[in-house]
């Protein structure tokens, strides 16, 4: 059997023989041990009402990174088919990542405040317009013809695909779901414009791909086929898939800010205390 | 393990001559040297031109197809393989089908001939079959090993790899470019594999118009 470490386009014919990534199962166990070790740490100290979802939510994040990176969604979307390396990019970079960072508990997060170095290099990376500008220049260099047709091939160039779109997804999610309030003058209607800034990248990318003549990376074009689609159609899905699940990912995060803000408004108004009354007129 | 298992080792020999151009040298001198010789094709200009050579094979209707009287004064993109190949010929036919969907004009002008290098097992009814995925125009010839040989050295071929056919599946190993004669009768450029769709879409309009100068 062909044990690799990473997923690389291989140049050979697809089959469903399975194949197994021992760099990404490393990965994804150490991603769920290091989650299960700060769950433990924190479990004496965290809100009982909010674990199980909180827990749910690393769950679901760590599961679809590993969908994301390993057989047979790695496989065919590092050598066969820019439709599926589409699905890859949507995984590992907006969908996992706001999952991920829900998922950890708080004291994780006090942990960090207790390291001032620690905390003033991740409030440099995730301060908004820092977070922005390195999704967006990821995001495009990423989906250059040439990048992704010289990077496919090597297992170190998938990986470092992968990783960039996971470093710069968190880094993104970060000041829009991270559960401790760091920024509190970047209030919910910014953060839903700060995503919707976001997409507008993706807009330029999908309809690259969407509209372009003939198909745009060789790794594709050229790999053997699958028989399901021909290349030019399998960008257009690509451009499609970036275009709108893509964007259903952001509004969904943009729904769950505005339905927690309205939500914190309601509950606020409903904690005031009665106004009193007015004192009686002096006569 | 045949040759053709993997893609990029066949890339790596289809670049290879580009690397060569390139490798003589990166004075201006040089660089004009290598434009003038490419002409600006994206394909392989040859050194010398090879003639459009004379033979006769069984294309899938059954009728003899003269193959010089055939393709006189089209774009000729001849091309040997095999319709069990699971990666290099597929692709290679995908994209020029692609690209003549796009160019009706370019299409009407240009004749695609396959000829199988596994006669074996590609009759002619399988022949017509697989070139239908790609194009109902592209025209399929069969010969007997012997005929095989004899056009792969006529088109300056290396001899395709045919393992014992009495163990059924196997691979062929065989020549991966096209070779594109124009319509003077003679190829002046060849399109390995790696040749993309954009390659042939800025090619092929030029193969047609080019009088190739002196000659």
């Amino acid at each position: 059997m062909n044990v690799q470490w990473w997923c690389s386009a291989l140049g050979v014919p697809w089959t469903w023989t399975w194949r197994p990534y021992l760099g990404v199962w490393i990965f994804v166990a150490l991603l769920a041990s290091a989650y299960a070790r700060a769950w433990r740490r924190a479990d004496a100290e965290e809100d009982r009402t909010q674990r199980t979802g909180r827990i749910a939510a690393a769950a679901a994040g760590i599961l679809l990174l590993w969908i994301a990176l390993d057989w047979p969604v790695g496989t065919l979307g590092a050598g066969y088919l820019a439709s599926v390396h589409m699905v890859q990019y949507i995984l590992t970079s907006l969908a996992a990542p706001p999952l991920l960072l829900a998922g950890l508990p708080r004291a994780a997060y006090r942990r960090l405040a207790e390291r001032p170095r620690a905390l003033g290099v991740t409030r440099a990376l995730t301060h908004p317009v820092a977070a922005l500008i390195a999704f967006d220049l990821v995001t495009v260099l990423t989906h250059i013809p040439t990048v992704v047709d010289a990077l496919m091939r090597s297992q170190l160039g998938t990986f470092s695909f992968d990783m960039a779109w996971l470093a710069t997804g968190l880094m993104l999610w970060w000041p829009v779901f991270a559960p401790v309030p760091e920024r509190p003058r970047f209030l919910p209607p910014l953060r839903a414009i700060y995503l919707f800034l976001a997409t507008v990248v993706h807009m330029g990318i999908a309809y690259y791909l969407i509209l372009s003549r003939f198909p745009v990376y060789g790794i594709y074009e050229l790999a053997p086929p699958t028989g399901w689609i021909s290349p030019l159609r399998d960008q257009q899905v690509a451009g499609g898939l970036m275009l709108v699940v893509g964007a259903l990912v952001v509004w969904t995060g943009i729904a769950v800010v505005m339905f927690r803000w309205m939500s914190a408004e309601a509950a606020e108004r409903t904690d005031a205390p009665p106004a009193r009354p007015l004192p009686a007129p002096h006569h | 393990m045949p040759y053709v298992s993997n893609l990029y080792r066949w890339r790596a020999l289809a670049v290879l001559p580009l690397l060569m151009l390139l490798a003589q040298g990166c004075g201006p001198s040089a660089a004009a040297g290598t434009s003038a010789r490419q002409r600006g094709y994206r394909g392989v200009v040859l050194p010398t031109p090879l003639s459009k050579p004379a033979f006769s094979l069984t294309d899938t209707r059954g009728a003899t197809y003269d193959f010089r009287a055939r393709t006189a004064g089209k774009l000729t993109l001849v091309y040997l393989g095999y319709t069990n190949c699971p990666d290099v010929c597929p692709v290679h036919l995908a994209n020029l089908a692609a690209v003549l969907r796009t160019m009706p004009e370019v299409a009407r002008r240009t004749e695609v001939v396959f000829i199988t290098a596994d006669p074996a097992r590609d009759t002619p009814e399988r022949i017509r079959a697989w070139l239908d995925n790609f194009d109902p125009r592209f025209v399929g010839l069969r010969g007997t090993p012997a005929q095989t040989r004899s056009v792969e050295a006529a088109l300056e071929l290396p001899r395709s790899l045919v393992p014992d056919t009495a163990r059924g599946a196997y691979r062929v190993g065989h020549a991966a470019q096209v070779i594109a004669f124009s319509p003077d009768g003679h190829a002046h450029v060849v399109y390995p594999f790696g040749t993309r769709q954009q390659d042939w879409a800025t090619d092929l309009p030029r193969l047609l118009d080019d009088r190739w100068g002196e000659r």
